[in-house]
Order: C-alpha cells, then sequence, then structure tokens
C-alpha cells in the first residue's frame, strides 16, 4: 500500500520579519514530515546600492536592511569600518555602544518570545490544532506561580493570545521599554544613528546613563517574569509531547558579542585576543565539542556556497590571504562576486533559493577539515560561551548569573533571582525559544553592569566618545557580532576611499540556506525533516503548525523581500548581490 | 460602532516602520487595539504580516474579505517602496509578492489596486512608502517609488483624502499614532476638516518645521558656536548635519518613550524624512550640505521650502567666511 502523504506549502510565513517559504512533505503513516525545502524569493539591491558609496555611509545604509534587528548591522558595520579606516574609538565609546546593542535585546527578545513565537503555543492556536494538549494544559498547576501569576499552564497559554492576552501584552510593553532604551542612547530607534567610526555621536551625559540605568531596572524586573513563565510554558510542552519538534545536532556557531571597551582596537591582527574578551565568548561547537574561540579562525573559514542558490560560481579569489596570510578561499565574503543566475521556481533538484548556503571550513583541521553546517542564535550563542569557560558565568555545562534585586511596581519579584541556563539534552524548538528568554535575561544583567562601568570611566576623566581618525585609501574590515537571532558579520572593501564590495552574512542566511554542494540540507531544512506531526489532517490538508513551530523557534528574519517570478515559474532578477536577513 | 479595521501591507520593506508603532506612546499601539480612546472605539489590526496569528492562505483570506467589503471601515496603511512591476514584466517576472493565492503569487501591487478605492484612507508610513526611500536609492534597480507617486495624484480614497505620507526611516511611532488616530478621529465624524499637507502630502502637523529649526541645538547655532568634533554639545553643520533641509521633529520631540532624537544626542541629521533621500545632497552623510543644494532644494517649487533655504543658505555662508 501506498503511503499516505500530504504536501505542506506555506507561504506566507506570517510573525516572522520578510518573506519565506517552506515546503515540507508529510508522512501520514509515520506521522513526521520526512522532507522539507526552505526557500526566500526575493530581490535586495542594499548592497549594490552601497557601491561606490562613502564606507561609513554602510553604518546608516545597511541597518534599513532590517528593521527588527538593525541595530546589530550598525554594529557590525560599524566594526568593519572602523578596521577599514584604521579608527579605534576610545573605551568609553565602545562601552555606549554596547548601551546600543544591548538596548536592542531588551526589545527583540521580549518580541520573539511574546510576539512572534509565544502565539504559536497560545490557547488560540492550541485549541484549535492541539485540543489535547490545551486541555492537559487547562488541568496542568504552574510550578513558578509566585514568580509570573499565571495559576495554570491554560492560563498563559490564554495570556499569549495576540492582543487579548497578558502576557502576549506586557511583552509588548517590554518590547517598547527596549525601543526606548535604544532611542535614549542610538538617537533613535529602529536604525540608530549614533554608531559611527572611531567612537559613537553621542554627547556624554551623565543624565542619559541615570536614564539607562533606570529603564535597565524594569527590564530586569521584566525579564525574572519571562524566564520564569516560559520556563513553565516549555517545560509543560516538553513533557506534552513537543520535544521531537525541530530537532538539530549540536553544530553551532556564534561570533560573541560585547566587547571590552580596554581590549577592543579595531586591528585584524588583534582581533582574537579582543574578541576573546567579549562578554559572549565567540567560538564554534561540532558535534558538541568546543572546537575554537577564535574571530579570524571563525572567519577565514566562513564562505557561502552556491549550489542550489540562483547565482554564478564565484570564477576565482581576488583577495587570496588575510592581512595575516591565511589564504582565503574563492567562496569568502571578501571574494564573493554573486552573479545572480536566475532560474526555475521550487526545482528542488536544482536551484531553489535566493539564500545562499555558508558553511564553515574547518581549514585548521581540528576535527576534519570539511566544511560544516552551522546553526545560529542564541541557543547557539550561550552554547559556545559555557563551554569555552573564558567568563565567570561559564561552568563548562551552563550559564549561571544572579539578577540582582528591585521593586519595579507591577512586577512580582523585587529579589534577586539566581538563574542558570543549563546545556540541554537536545537541541529542538522549545530550546531555541527558552535559550532566547534566558539571553534577554542575561542580557540585562549584563546591562547594568556596562552602566556601572561607563559611570567609572566618567569618574576617571575617560568620557571621550570619539578618536579623530585619517581614512585611508584602500582598507579591508570585518565586523563579527551577534543579532539577537545569531552570528551576523560584515565585510568591507575599500578601494579609492569607496566601497569596491560589501558583504554580509546574517544568522537567518546560516539558519535558512538550502542544500549545499554535498546535498546536506540547512538548519531549517534538517530541523523540520522528523519533525513529528502533532496535529489532524482536516480535508486531507494539514495547517503545518508543527513545519511552523519548527522554523520560527530561529525566529527568522528575512528582510526586503522582492521576489522576482515569472508566470511560468522562471525567476529573473538583475546582476545584484543579495543576502538574506 | 463597527470596528475600524487596519490593513497593513508591506511592499518593498524592512518592517522598521512596525517596529517603530511600538514605541509610540499616548495613545501607544496597545491603546489603540484595545481602544481607550470612547470616540474612536475598536480598532483591529485585522491583517498584518509581521503580528497576526495566522498564516498562509488563512491569512490572506482576510484581504478578500477586505476586498468585498466585510471589513469596511478599514484603513489601509502600506509599509515599504512599491516597485515596478512593469519593469519586472518586461523581464517576465514580478518584483514583490505578498503571498500565494489559490497558487498564484499575487503582488503588492495588486492588492494594493484591489483595495484602494474601499479604504476610508490610504497612509504611506516611513521614506520607503512616501517617496521610495532607501530601495530608490541610486541606481534604484526595481524601479521602486512611493505609494503617491504609484496611486497617482489624483488618487482619493472613500473619505476623499490622497494618499497621507508620514515620512521618516522610520519616523517615530508616535509620528504614526498621531497620524492614524486623527484618520480614526475622521472615519468616526469627530474630526471633519481633512488634514493640512504639505507639498509631499504630509501632515503639516507633523512635518511643518524644518529640524535645524526646532533643533536643541539651534541656539547654539544663533550665536555661532559649532561641534568640530563628534560629542561636541554644539549645532553640527560642520560635521554633516541635514537638519537645515530636513522638515523632522524629531530634534524637539525625540524618539520613543519621548527619548533620544538624533542631533538632540549628538548625531548630525542624515535627512531620511525627506524625499530624496538617500542620495545627495543628503550623502555622504558627513559631508557639510553644500550651499548649492540648499538654494535648489529637494523639493523644486517650494515657495516656503526655499525661502527657509535661503536663511540657511545665509547662515551657512556666514560660516563658510568666519572658517576662511
Amino acid at each position: 500500500m501506498a503511503r499516505q502523504k500530504i504536501e505542506v506549502d506555506i507561504e506566507p510565513l506570517t510573525r516572522i520579519e520578510g518573506h519565506l517559504g517552506i515546503h515540507a512533505e508529510a508522512d501520514m503513516d509515520q506521522k513526521k514530515y520526512v522532507d522539507a525545502y526552505c526557500y526566500s524569493t526575493m530581490f535586495r539591491g542594499i548592497e549594490v546600492i552601497l557601491k561606490d558609496r562613502e564606507p561609513a555611509d554602510a553604518i546608516w545604509l545597511t541597518q534599513r536592511v532590517c528593521g527588527v534587528c538593525p541595530t546589530p548591522h550598525g554594529t557590525a558595520a560599524a566594526l568593519a569600518v572602523d578596521m577599514c579606516y584604521h579608527a579605534p574609538p576610545p573605551p568609553f565609546a565602545v562601552a555606549m555602544r554596547n548601551m546600543i546593542e544591548i538596548s536592542e535585546e531588551a526589545y527583540d527578545g521580549a518580541l520573539g518570545c511574546g510576539i512572534l513565537e509565544g502565539p504559536d503555543y497560545s490557547e488560540l492556536i492550541m485549541s484549535r490544532l492541539n485540543p489535547d494538549i490545551m486541555a492537559q494544559a487547562n488541568r496542568t498547576k504552574s510550578s513558578r506561580i509566585d514568580y509570573h501569576g499565571y495559576e495554570t499552564i491554560g492560563d498563559i497559554m490564554r495570556g499569549l493570545n495576540p492582543i487579548t492576552g497578558s502576557l502576549w501584552r506586557k511583552c509588548l510593553n517590554g518590547s517598547k521599554k527596549g525601543i526606548e532604551m535604544a532611542s535614549l542612547m542610538g538617537g533613535k530607534h529602529p536604525h540608530v544613528q549614533t554608531l559611527l567610526p572611531g567612537g559613537v555621536a553621542k554627547t556624554t551625559n551623565v543624565k542619559d546613563l541615570e536614564t539607562f540605568y533606570a529603564l535597565t531596572a524594569r527590564w530586569i524586573a521584566f525579564t525574572k517574569e519571562l524566564v520564569c513563565v516560559f520556563d513553565d510554558l516549555l517545560d509543560f510542552c516538553s513533557v506534552a509531547g513537543l520535544d521531537k519538534t525541530g530537532v538539530t545536532p549540536p553544530n553551532l556557531l556564534s561570533h560573541g558579542m560585547y566587547d571590552d571597551p580596554f581590549a577592543y582596537d579595531a586591528k585584524y591582527d588583534h582581533m582574537s585576543a579582543w574578541g576573546e574578551k567579549r562578554a559572549i565568548t565567540p567560538g564554534i561547537v561540532l558535534n558538541g565539542k568546543l572546537i575554537t574561540t577564535d574571530l579570524v579562525e571563525i572567519q577565514v573559514g566562513t564562505n557561502e556556497f552556491v549550489a542550489h542558490s540562483y547565482y554564478e560560481e564565484t570564477p576565482a579569489a581576488e583577495i587570496e590571504c588575510d592581512p595575516l596570510g591565511n589564504k582565503l578561499s574563492k567562496d569568502h565574503p571578501w571574494n564573493e562576486e554573486s552573479q545572480a543566475k536566475p532560474g526555475k521556481e521550487k526545482d528542488w533538484q536544482n536551484k531553489y533559493s535566493w539564500a545562499k548556503s555558508p558553511r564553515w571550513q574547518d581549514w585548521k583541521r581540528r576535527v576534519d577539515g570539511q566544511t560544516h553546517v552551522l546553526e545560529a542564535g542564541p541557543l547557539a550563542r550561550m552554547w559556545v560561551a559555557a563551554l569555552a569557560r573564558v567568563v565567570p558565568e561559564a561552568t563548562g555545562t551552563s550559564f549561571k548569573f544572579t539578577l540582582p534585586a528591585g521593586a519595579v511596581d507591577g512586577f512580582r519579584v523585587p529579589q534577586e533571582l539566581a538563574l542558570e541556563w543549563k546545556i540541554p539534552k537536545t537541541i529542538n524548538a522549545l530550546e531555541r525559544i527558552r535559550a532566547r528568554a534566558y539571553f534577554h535575561a542575561f542580557s540585562a544583567y549584563h546591562a547594568h553592569r556596562i552602566f556601572a562601568q561607563a559611570m567609572d570611566l566618567i569618574n576617571k576623566g575617560q568620557a571621550n566618545t570619539w578618536t579623530r581618525y585619517t581614512k585611508p585609501e584602500e582598507g579591508l574590515g570585518v565586523g563579527m557580532t551577534e543579532a539577537m537571532r545569531g552570528a551576523l558579520a560584515h565585510w568591507c572593501v575599500m578601494r579609492n576611499g569607496k566601497i569596491h564590495r560589501y558583504q554580509i552574512i546574517t544568522p537567518t542566511a546560516w539558519n535558512c540556506g538550502p542544500r549545499d554542494q554535498q546535498g546536506r540540507p540547512g538548519p531549517y531544512e534538517n530541523a523540520i525533516i522528523g519533525t513529528p506531526i502533532t496535529e489532524n489532517p482536516s480535508n486531507g490538508k494539514l495547517d503545518g503548525i508543527d513545519a511552523v513551530r519548527t522554523v520560527r523557534s530561529f525566529d527568522p528574519c528575512v528582510a526586503c523581500c522582492v521576489g522576482v517570478y515569472t508566470p511560468d515559474g522562471q525567476i529573473i532578477a538583475d546582476r545584484d548581490l543579495e543576502h538574506i536577513h | 460602532m463597527k470596528p475600524i479595521n487596519l490593513i497593513w501591507l508591506h511592499g518593498q520593506s524592512c518592517s522598521g516602520d512596525t517596529v517603530s508603532l511600538i514605541g509610540a506612546s499616548e495613545p501607544s499601539l496597545l491603546d489603540m487595539l484595545t481602544g481607550i480612546l470612547p470616540e474612536v472605539g475598536d480598532i483591529r489590526l485585522a491583517f498584518h504580516p509581521t503580528i497576526m496569528a495566522s498564516w498562509g492562505e488563512r491569512a490572506l483570506r482576510v484581504l478578500d474579505d477586505a476586498r468585498e467589503g466585510k471589513l469596511d471601515p478599514f484603513l489601509l496603511i502600506v509599509e515599504g517602496s512599491i516597485p515596478d512591476e512593469e519593469q519586472a514584466a518586461r523581464q517576465g517576472g514580478l518584483f514583490c509578492a505578498v503571498g500565494d493565492r489559490a497558487g498564484k503569487l499575487v503582488t503588492a501591487n495588486e492588492l494594493l489596486l484591489e483595495l484602494k478605492d474601499r479604504a476610508a484612507a490610504t497612509i504611506a508610513i516611513g521614506t520607503c512608502a512616501s517617496f521610495g526611500g532607501i530601495v530608490a536609492g541610486k541606481p534604484n534597480p526595481t524601479g521602486a517609488k512611493g505609494l503617491m507617486d504609484f496611486l497617482g495624484k489624483d488618487y482619493r480614497s472613500a473619505l476623499g483624502l490622497p494618499v497621507i505620507n508620514v515620512s521618516g526611516c522610520p519616523a517615530s511611532g508616535d509620528n504614526y499614532i498621531k497620524a492614524l488616530a486623527y484618520i480614526a478621529l475622521m472615519v468616526r465624524g469627530v474630526i471633519t476638516v481633512p488634514p493640512e499637507l504639505d507639498l509631499h502630502n504630509r501632515l503639516k502637523f507633523l512635518h511643518g518645521e524644518l529640524a535645524h529649526h526646532i533643533c536643541p541645538r539651534g541656539g547654539y547655532f544663533a550665536v555661532g558656536k559649532y561641534s568640530y568634533r563628534f560629542g561636541d554639545p554644539y549645532c553640527m553643520v560642520w560635521l554633516g548635519c541635514k537638519g537645515p533641509i530636513s522638515y523632522c521633529q524629531v530634534p524637539r520631540d525625540k524618539f520613543a518613550g519621548h527619548l533620544g532624537g538624533c542631533t538632540t544626542v549628538g548625531s548630525p541629521c542624515i535627512g531620511c524624512t525627506e524625499p530624496g533621500f538617500p542620495d545627495e545632497p543628503f550623502s555622504p552623510f558627513f559631508e557639510m550640505a553644500p550651499a548649492e543644494s540648499l538654494a535648489t532644494g529637494v523639493t523644486p517649487g517650494s515657495p516656503h521650502f526655499i525661502k527657509e533655504c535661503a536663511t540657511a543658505q545665509e547662515h551657512l555662508f556666514h560660516l563658510i567666511s568666519r572658517r576662511i
């Protein structure tokens, strides 16, 4: 008897940034997804628009790649342009940049958990697609009720109903506070205004720092509840049978973030050293083991492949070595050509996505010298940092920190709260969301420390926010940081004082890329394959909730989506470069 | 009282205007959705890809309902620029698909044309939707333009209004929400006077003043004190501030929660509210607004603008002669 298969096509996938399509095949006898393709059908001209402009302008322009995580783009661009211009910022400016970037985590973590991903576990969705789980949730008491006030898991799920739910609203308000913090330090948000080569364009003002401090206190009060409520919800969902959704192997990438004001000097030669001093240690984990924490090793091994993407192969390397003499592949972002090569729509055997397949090559042969599929995100970030044990919060198996006390009206936990994020046994959709909530909490804890650091610098009379520089004619720059949803980097090649080539690899590119030349699926595809079907088909169709939960757990951000289709399925574009955000 | 529905479409957008709306206060986004304004009543976010609970077919069905009049009255809100689909068609394709309707991709442009006449009002949110913005920056590979150019100068909504532009990249959430609230009060008949618009169809109560005139650093300009380094607390014309050629309230009203503000905190204005942004004379961002760009202006033909620019230019000549 032929197996009963259902094809699921989802477009638009809502509650993500941008435009992403999913094609998945469900085997109803095995009750699981057996095949999946994720494709981005978009065209973006940002790199074309950037060419021949002032490199510094990229700090403003590249933020417009994405209105959901603009600040990490601004930060990555500022780091890349610092390097191109030989313009190291003074320590106080680095602290300010950290404040600007960390404010975005306050907003983005709350948005991701509560508004974008949370509703997949809301009563609205659960009662329609997983009524059994909903009934069970209504009977299950919350174990952390004192910390968040929701008596049963069913109450939490009702709280997550969009617009009407109290938790949804609390997250929206929490998110708003983050936008306020970013506006305070960045002049405005989205698209902060104050990042600049050699520092920040911000007049030092103790009053602003105190406002930041007060807003951080509110953030801390909110995140205490957020972590507790998501712990309860996710623990329940895990036991209720959603723990097999979106499982991936522990091959992880993190660029690390929050530079040390006294270590960062914008020099490529010293990048390994200042990278190690980040508050979140960068690194790569292969098969659960930490391979490196060296930013140079990470960036040199980063390549993008186009076997299943609508691009021509880059013919040859223009830049053969990095400034330290390490050999670069022709597919390294300092070399990538990205000539578009249009192809048929949904041609799974050939090219089917505008996303490329970023892969990391183990060029120092720490394991096998091969290229690897890596997953990025808050889970990768904390996992890498926990294993690295460079920072005091890292234990080797967990990440531990204590949120300070503070009574904030309207919130339930005035006392200190010790939190420990433990490396999970399995990576799945639920653990990705949990990691997001914990990273939101860690960032609040760190924001509190940055404030103290900044005040200390002011007291020592080191409140200078910018160092004047002389711009050279030629330059190479790379800026590596983390957006909430994972590792982000910008690469800039400057010729005659203008942008010659600008490449961006975003976390969503790492995660949503199509199959590579060896046929290995990207993390989204891999996570859908094997995911059990928990909904019952109606009229022979599936809503696709399990595939949707899987993909949303990565917090996709697919900006400026401009697909170019022909009626017969041809996809056409200009010669332009394109990236997935 | 029937709820007012919001149909929020994304053209070539980055969702920054959606995020900015979260930062609005008095009323906040949530206030609008929960209905704190007695005369406005219920406002429903019927279609918004970033926020709505449903996905795929179920989500797109909302737009069919709107087209069939089941969601009247509704406001059509557009974020992101509108590409030139004719250019795409000549290449045999299309540029901006919003979703899959019965196996066929449907473009933002098609949906706009389907919904424009029934919409009580049509509001372009952000500089991309207003004027094309960064997507239309040189060399404008997709022929992107603003909604007003797409629907035509003569377009009128069901309330008899042209496209209303709320520019800014993004504008502050407060500006968006104030524009929405004004229109919602018009739908309810509380306000009967159409809003006063500038030459670019922007609301005068949001875009009636030059950033330079309302900047807290303006007093330093008046007494001739200038920032020569980033971080200095004075007027930033020498650092490339485009406040003298940009109509924006941010320096005074600041941003989310009335905090920050570009020039307020020390960052030169880059002109993100203006038609022509991000090309010359707005970029390179650190380059001083050239005197001739001030004279011709970014809005040729506007007597008000030219008058303002002449004043600014006079000051700049004064500055230049001092420097020499």
